[in-house]
C-alpha cells in the first residue's frame, strides 16, 4: 500500500540525494530538542555528575580536595543528624503531600464554575504564590510569635492555652507544613482546575440520568478521570517536599532547622554542612543519597501507575 | 522492519553512542579536572585588593560607611597597592553561601572579616596569612583579646572591636512592676524571680537567644564559664560533662519552662534590642554592647539600663567578648600587601592607627576597643554613659570568644537546643554531647581549640 509519506519521501529523494525526507525530519526533530537537551546537560547533568564526584572527596572549602573513597558515605551511616533529618523530611512529606492534594482539589471543586465571584476567589487563593517565600515566612513568623502574634492573641481571646508555634518542637514542623500548604495550595488548585475542565460534561449528565448524586459523581466520574492530574500533583508535590524546593526557604527563615532540630529537613542540614561548615564533600554525598531516594520513590510511583498511563487502568 | 526503519534505528543507536561518548568525555573531564578547577582562576596582576565586609560602601549606618571609606582612602593615598571595598549584606556574609563558594572556587577576597567562631575553619583551611611581621603594636592588645587569633605565637587576625555581653532592661517595665535599678539581680535565681515579676500576658520577663546558630552558642558560653566550665581537659579530652555545663543548660531551660522567657524572638534575633526590648516584647534582654548604638539610632527615646550578667551559686562573674577581626587571604592576589593593610589599619603604633580603632569603637559603633592605647585615645567616651558602664562594670570580666571547629560548635548548639527548647534532661544532654565531643577530638588535627 502506498502512503502519503512514501509519496513524499520518493518525491524528496528525487530532489535531494543522500538523506531521505524521513531522515531529514528525524534530524530536524533532534535539532529542535537539542537546545533543551544541551541546557539540561550543562545545567543539570554536569552539576549532578560533579556532585557525585565531589562526594568521594574530602573538601575543606578552601580549594583542598582529598580523595577519600566511600568515607563520606560511611560517615552518613553513623551521623544521627542525617537520620534525624531523613525522618523529619519523611514526616514533612507525609504531612505536606496529602494536605496539598486535598486542599488543592477541594479549592478547585469549590471554584470550578466560571463566574465573576469564582474568578476573584481563584485569584485570592493563588495570590500567595506571587509573594516571595522569604516574605511569606517572615510575615507568618510574626503572626505566630509567642504572646503578641495575632494568632496567639486570638487563641488567648478564645481562652485556649498558649502555644509557641515555632518555638515548641511538638508544633514547629506542623506549623511549617501549614504555612507551606497555605502558600502552595493555590498553585495545585490551578492544576486541578485544568484537570477538571478536561472531563467531558456528558459523563456527568449520563451519571445524573442514572441517578448518581454529587458524592457518587465525584467518586465514580471525577476521581477516576482526574488520575493523570492526581499523578502529576502527587509526584511534583512529593519531589518538592523531599528536595526542599519550597521547604528550604520557609524553614530557613522561620526556624533555621530548630527548635532542637525538629524542623531540620535534610536539605537544611545539607546546606548547613556545605555553606556554614565548608564540608562540601560530605554535603555532596548526602545530596547524592537524597537524589537516589527520590529516584526510588519516583520509580515506585511510575511502577504503581504503569508509567503514568491511566487510560487503560480500569 | 523496513530498510528505512533499520536505517533510522541504526542512526539512533549511533546518535545514542555519540551522545554517550560526549557525556562520558564530559564526565571524564569532570572527574579528572575537578580538583583543579578552582586553581584555574586567572589572577589579575596589579588589580586592587578586594576587601569584603558588611559595612561599606552600601551599609545603612553612615558613620560606619564613613569610617571604612576614610580608612581605605588613607591607605590608597599612601600605598601603590590599592584596596577596594566590597559590601556584602550582613545576613549574606554570616549565613549565606557567598564567602563559602568564593573560597571553595579559589576566588576568595584578599581581605575580609572573621569572628573567633570561624577562625579555626579558615586557619585550618590554610587561607589565613601571618600578619605578625607587619604588626608593631602587639603588646597593645590584651591577651584575652588577641589569643583566639593566634597560633604558635603568630597573629592571623587583628580585632577591630570587643563586644562584651550584658543584660539590658526596660526602665518603663521596671517602673510598672514597681522596681528600680537597685533591684537588678546578682544571681541566676534572682534573675528568674525578677523576670517572674516582670512577665505579663503581653511581655516576657527575660529574653535569651532561641534560634540555633553561632550567636546562640556565643551568648551561652559565659553562663557555662561562670560555673567553671571548659570544653577540654588539659590532655585534650572533652570536659563538657560537668556540673557547670549541666547548670548552665538547666538555667536556660528553667527560664523557658517557668514561662518567663520566650521560645521565639522578634526581629533579626536576640541580638536585636529594638525589636525585642524597645518594642516591649521583653523586659530584660541578654545582648551585647552593640545594643547601645542600636537603641541610640532606632529608639532614641527608649529608656533603658544595663547590668552585668548574674552568676550561679558559688560562681564567678565572667562575660564573653566577641568581635570581628581583619584577616588577609594567604591565597589572594597579594597576601603580603593585604597583611600590611590589616596591620596598618588596626595594629600600628602610628597615631592614626590608634585613633582609627578608637573612632570605630566610639563613632562607628559602641564597642570596647581591643587596644589599650585606643582606650586611652577614646578619653571621655569610654568613661561616661552606657559605654562607661560597660567599661567599668561589664568589660573587666570579659573572656575572649572561644574558637571552636564547626563540628564542636554543632555539638554544643544541639545540646543547648535540646535542653532549652526540647525539654531534654540537662545531665543526659551534657553527657551525650561530651561523648560526641570525645569522638570528634580523638581525630581532630588542626590549630588548638581555645
Amino acid at each position: 500500500m502506498t502512503t502519503i509519506a512514501d509519496v513524499t519521501t520518493s518525491g524528496a529523494n528525487s530532489t535531494r540525494k543522500g538523506l531521505s525526507a524521513r531522515h531529514r525530519e528525524w534530524i530536524a526533530g533532534y535539532l529542535f530538542v537539542l537546545p533543551d537537551v544541551l541546557g539540561l546537560f550543562v545545567f543539570l547533568g554536569v552539576p549532578m555528575l560533579l556532585s557525585l564526584v565531589l562526594s568521594v572527596y574530602e573538601v575543606n572549602g578552601f580549594g583542598g580536595y582529598n580523595f577519600v573513597g566511600a568515607k563520606n558515605y560511611i560517615r552518613i551511616w553513623h551521623d544521627p543528624l542525617f537520620w534525624k533529618g531523613a525522618r523529619v523530611t519523611a514526616l514533612y512529606a507525609v504531612m505536606l503531600v496529602p494536605s496539598l492534594y486535598v486542599t488543592g482539589l477541594g479549592l478547585a471543586l469549590l471554584v470550578q464554575q466560571t463566574n465573576r465571584f469564582n474568578a476573584i476567589m481563584r485569584s485570592m487563593f493563588f495570590a500567595p504564590n506571587m509573594v516571595s517565600l522569604v516574605v511569606v515566612a517572615l510575615v507568618w513568623q510574626f503572626m505566630v510569635i509567642d504572646k503578641i502574634g495575632v494568632v496567639s492573641q486570638a487563641m488567648a481571646g478564645l481562652g485556649l492555652p498558649s502555644i509557641s508555634f515555632l518555638g515548641d518542637p511538638n508544633f514547629a514542623l506542623i506549623t511549617v507544613v501549614l504555612v507551606s500548604v497555605w502558600f502552595l495550595m493555590g498553585f495545585y488548585m490551578l492544576i486541578f482546575l485544568g484537570g477538571l475542565q478536561d472531563i467531558p460534561k456528558e459523563y456527568y449528565e449520563a451519571a445524573m440520568i442514572d441517578g448518581a448524586g454529587p458524592i457518587k459523581r465525584f467518586r465514580y466520574v471525577t476521581l477516576p478521570l482526574l488520575k493523570p492530574t492526581s499523578f502529576f500533583v502527587l509526584m511534583v508535590s512529593m519531589v518538592a517536599a523531599v528536595a526542599g524546593a519550597q521547604a528550604f526557604d520557609i524553614i530557613y527563615v522561620m526556624t533555621k532547622g530548630g527548635p532542637a532540630n525538629s524542623t531540620s529537613v535534610l536539605i537544611v542540614y545539607i546546606y548547613q554542612q556545605a555553606f556554614s561548615f565548608g564540608a562540601f564533600g560530605y554535603a555532596a554525598a548526602m545530596s547524592s543519597i537524597l537524589v537516589v531516594a527520590l529516584m526510588i520513590v519516583t520509580a515506585i510511583f511510575f511502577a504503581v501507575t504503569r508509567g503514568g498511563r491511566f487510560d487503560h487502568a480500569e | 522492519m523496513t530498510g528505512k526503519d533499520k536505517l533510522i534505528t541504526a542512526a539512533t543507536r549511533r546518535s545514542v553512542l555519540k551522545g554517550g561518548a560526549i557525556i562520558a568525555a564530559g564526565a571524564a573531564a569532570g572527574l579528572s579536572g575537578f580538583p583543579y578547577v578552582s586553581r584555574m582562576a586567572v589572577r589579575a596582576q596589579g588589580a586592587p585588593l578586594k576587601f569584603w565586609q558588611f559595612y561599606a560602601p552600601g551599609g545603612t549606618v553612615p558613620s560606619q560607611v564613613d569610617w571604612f571609606e576614610k580608612a581605605v582612602a588613607a591607605w590608597n593615598d599612601s600605598h601603590p597597592q590599592k584596596v577596594e571595598l566590597e559590601y556584602v549584606p550582613n545576613a549574606e556574609y554570616i549565613n549565606g553561601p557567598k564567602l563559602a563558594t568564593a573560597f571553595a572556587s579559589g576566588e576568595g577576597p584578599d581581605i575580609f572579616l572573621i569572628s573567633p567562631g570561624d577562625f579555626l575553619r579558615y586557619y585550618n583551611g590554610g587561607v589565613l596569612q601571618d600578619l605578625t611581621p607587619h604588626i608593631d603594636a602587639k603588646e597593645d592588645f590584651p591577651e584575652s583579646v588577641i589569643a583566639s587569633r593566634m597560633v604558635d605565637g603568630k597573629i592571623y587576625g587583628i580585632p577591630m572591636e570587643v563586644e562584651p555581653m550584658a543584660m539590658y532592661y526596660s526602665v518603663k517595665a521596671f517602673e510598672e512592676a514597681k522596681l528600680n535599678e537597685n533591684d537588678v539581680p546578682k544571681t541566676w535565681d534572682d534573675l528568674l524571680e525578677l523576670a517572674k515579676k516582670l512577665t505579663t500576658p503581653k511581655r516576657f520577663g527575660v529574653l535569651f537567644e532561641t534560634q540555633p546558630g553561632y550567636y546562640q552558642n556565643f551568648t551561652w558560653y559565659p553562663f557555662f564559664w561562670q560555673g567553671g566550665g571548659e570544653f577540654q581537659t588539659k590532655d585534650g579530652k572533652s570536659a563538657f560533662d560537668s556540673p557547670a555545663a549541666v547548670q548552665a543548660l538547666k538555667f536556660w531551660q528553667d527560664a523557658i519552662n517557668s514561662g518567663v522567657a520566650p521560645r521565639q524572638v522578634m526581629g533579626s534575633g536576640a541580638n536585636d534590642t529594638v525589636a525585642n526590648l524597645a518594642s516591649g516584647y521583653c523586659a530584660i534582654q541578654n545582648v551585647g554592647i552593640w545594643g547601645i548604638s542600636q537603641l541610640q539610632s532606632n529608639a532614641k527615646d527608649f529608656e533603658y539600663g544595663v547590668f552585668r550578667l548574674p552568676t550561679p551559686p558559688n560562681g564567678k562573674y565572667v562575660t564573653v567578648g566577641g568581635g570581628w577581626a581583619f584577616v588577609a587571604n594567604a591565597k589572594g592576589k597579594n597576601p603580603d600587601a593585604a597583611a600590611q593593610f590589616c596591620a596598618w589599619a588596626l595594629a600600628s603604633k602610628d597615631k592614626g592607627s590608634v585613633q582609627r580603632v578608637a573612632d570605630w569603637c566610639t563613632k562607628g559603633k559602641s564597642d570596647m576597643p581591643p587596644r589599650e592605647s585606643a582606650l586611652a585615645a577614646g578619653g571621655e567616651a569610654f568613661k561616661t554613659g552606657m559605654i562607661g558602664k560597660f567599661a567599668t562594670d561589664v568589660y573587666p570580666g570579659a573572656r575572649g570568644e572561644p574558637r571552636l571547629p564547626p563540628e564542636v560548635y554543632k555539638i554544643i548548639s544541639d545540646a543547648i537546643q535540646q535542653a532549652q527548647l526540647g525539654g531534654a534532661d540537662p545531665q543526659a544532654t551534657a553527657t551525650s554531647a561530651s561523648q560526641q565531643l570525645d569522638a570528634f577530638l580523638s581525630s581532630y588535627s588542626g590549630a588548638p581549640i581555645l
